[in-house]
């Protein structure tokens, strides 16, 4: 592949910084991090732009200095981490250069014929792929976790203080910090998905108890994170949530809609355990057993300790 | 106070049948207001009853002179409608579809605050709201979560993956609301007869615009190819049954 001239990587957390500047690495040339936060850990690119702290501040602040940046400078491509910063920092890059950021791409690849940069996401409720081109001076991608294999991160650069004004109009009153949720979910090797047929929340004590036995990550299908509310949000595995790809997962008490399913399509194996025979998710798994959830899991829980 | 919500009518997924070509057809398909796009709704409905001020709903694309579309939206509150005619290639495009709800935005006029849902309920790219803002040039946030008017200006919560902030915005402001955001309400009969009688405007996508530029190009939209999976299935909470899935999933644990 020719390398671009140029590829930039905006993201906060070091782990996904890390990620991408394998990512931007690979892809170009020279590389650049747009960064926002702690000084002393404005780090992994070629060149960092730092743009100032986040206390006090919200990241919306820092948008305008972002797009004024890749005007000037014209990166080839634009990696963003998918979070919701990101995707609202990529939208205002994207308007800016007249592209769509893709957003949330399982792949990523340049079109040696056609020109232009080619990704992959999934739509109509995992039903699709959906293949785009962006053929611009500037491509923004919003990149998963998990896209990129971990390679080699450019030693580390020039610091460049950006020194921007702040978007006027727009002011920070609170910020309350909830780190109890940092789950790395498509980083995980084996997961223990959590479904319905749990039957209610006092039975995640024994979810956990096998998750732990087996090494496993919890994760959830939708609705027990939005409608139950038995686990966060951050776990819940589908197309508008975590696209994950275990070694392993096991769904228990999960009945295999799509949306879900597409999330862990690319799971190496997947185990289901529910007491709905006829659950669509039997058909997707390779290793099954029909039966009460919270009757079997304590004793194979004991089988693995 | 002017609020604009923005929705798409996306097409029912089960009615979704893919061809052995693995290209959709959706042929046949009903449609809907995304499920996203009706915590948008609900969020501008709300405002206007507490605030005061009206709500006007935006569309482009599928939806656009179907009454029962029509209707779906008004029922749930907005004054009026606007639908911007155009076709379903357009509205695929995150960039080409907040450029056209802009010019409608623009012809509308006087707006104070648009409201979008999370993300199309179909592509869920989450960029259209985000675009739209930039596009405009006026105050964007999304990943809203709760939101009000504080001395002219907008307050609204922020639901970050590790955080939630709260942050004043001037207007006029475009925000994308979160699911969590609200509980969207089911339409009454009393509404659904109102919403007949609310008017509604159609125009065409040039009457508002010159045409949208494509902010990326479709290669292919094609199911995924159908992974094989083993099914091996072990029936009942036996000692014999257990002890078989135990096997099982021991070998793949290894």
């Amino acid at each position: 592949m020719k390398k671009l001239k140029s590829v930039w990587i905006i993201a906060g957390g070091a782990e996904r910084i890390a990620e991408l500047s394998a990512g931007a690495a690979a892809w170009g040339e020279e590389t650049a991090l747009l960064y926002a936060g702690e000084r002393e850990k404005a780090a992994g690119a070629g060149t960092v732009y730092y743009l100032g702290p986040l206390t006090g501040v919200s990241y919306l602040s820092y948008i305008p200095a972002i797009v004024a940046l890749v005007r000037e400078k014209q990166p080839e491509l634009v990696l963003v981490e998918s979070s919701r910063n990101g995707r609202l920092a990529a939208a205002a890059v994207a308007a800016a250069v007249g592209v769509s950021a893709l957003t949330d791409i399982d792949s990523l690849e340049a079109d040696e014929d056609g020109g232009g940069i080619v990704g992959r996401r999934m739509v109509y409720g995992g039903a699709a792929w959906k293949t785009e081109r962006v053929s611009g001076p500037t491509a923004v991608v919003c990149v998963g976790a998990g896209v990129f294999p971990p390679g080699e991160t450019p030693p580390p650069g020039e610091v460049i203080e950006t020194r921007s004004e702040a978007a006027p109009g727009i002011r920070l009153l609170e910020r309350k910090e909830n780190p109890a949720q940092n789950v790395n979910l498509p980083a995980a090797g084996r997961i223990v998905g959590v479904g319905r047929g749990l039957g209610a929340a006092e039975n995640l004590g024994a979810v956990r108890a096998f998750a732990a036995a087996l090494g496993a990550e919890i994760a959830c299908s939708r609705p027990v994170a939005e409608e139950e509310r038995w686990l966060p949000k951050e776990r819940y595995i589908g197309v508008s949530g975590v696209i994950a790809k275990p070694d392993v997962y096991i769904a228990c008490g999960v009945s295999g809609q799509v949306q879900h399913m597409a999330g862990i399509d690319r799971a190496g194996v997947i185990v289901a355990v529910n007491k709905d025979k006829n659950a669509p998710v039997f058909r997707q798994c390779d290793y099954g057993l029909v039966a009460d959830l919270n009757a079997v899991l304590p004793r194979l829980t004991e089988l693995f300790i | 106070m002017r609020i604009v919500v923005c929705y798409k009518c996306v097409p029912e997924e089960q009615d979704l049948k893919i061809r052995p070509d693995r290209t959709p057809d959706w042929s046949g398909a009903a449609r809907k207001i995304g499920q996203y796009d009706l915590n948008a709704i609900e969020a501008g409905v709300r405002l206007a009853e507490s605030a005061g001020g009206e709500v006007l709903a935006l569309t482009a694309g599928a939806g656009v002179g179907d009454s029962k579309l029509q209707k779906a939206v008004l029922s749930r509150g907005p004054a009026a409608m606007y639908g911007i005619k155009t076709d379903e290639e357009t509205v695929s495009d995150s960039l080409a579809t907040a450029w056209l709800l802009k010019a409608g935005i623009e012809k509308i006029g006087g707006v104070d605050l648009v409201l979008c849902g999370e993300g199309s309920g179909d592509i869920y790219a989450q960029q259209v709201g985000p675009l739209l803002g930039a596009l405009l040039g006026w105050r964007t946030l999304n990943a809203v979560s709760a939101l009000s008017f504080a001395g002219g200006a907008l307050r609204a919560e922020r639901a970050l993956e590790n955080s939630r902030e709260v942050l004043l915005a001037d207007l006029p402001a475009v925000a994308a609301l979160t699911t969590d955001a609200n509980l969207p309400r089911i339409p009454g009969m009393k509404d659904i007869l109102a919403a007949g009688k609310k008017p509604v405007a159609v125009w065409d996508a040039a009457e508002v615009s010159a045409p949208p530029p494509r902010g990326a190009e479709i290669v292919s939209i094609l199911a995924p190819e159908k992974r094989e999976r083993r099914q091996i299935i072990v029936e009942g909470e036996s000692e014999e049954s257990l002890a078989a899935f135990y096997g099982h999933l021991r070998k793949v644990l290894r």
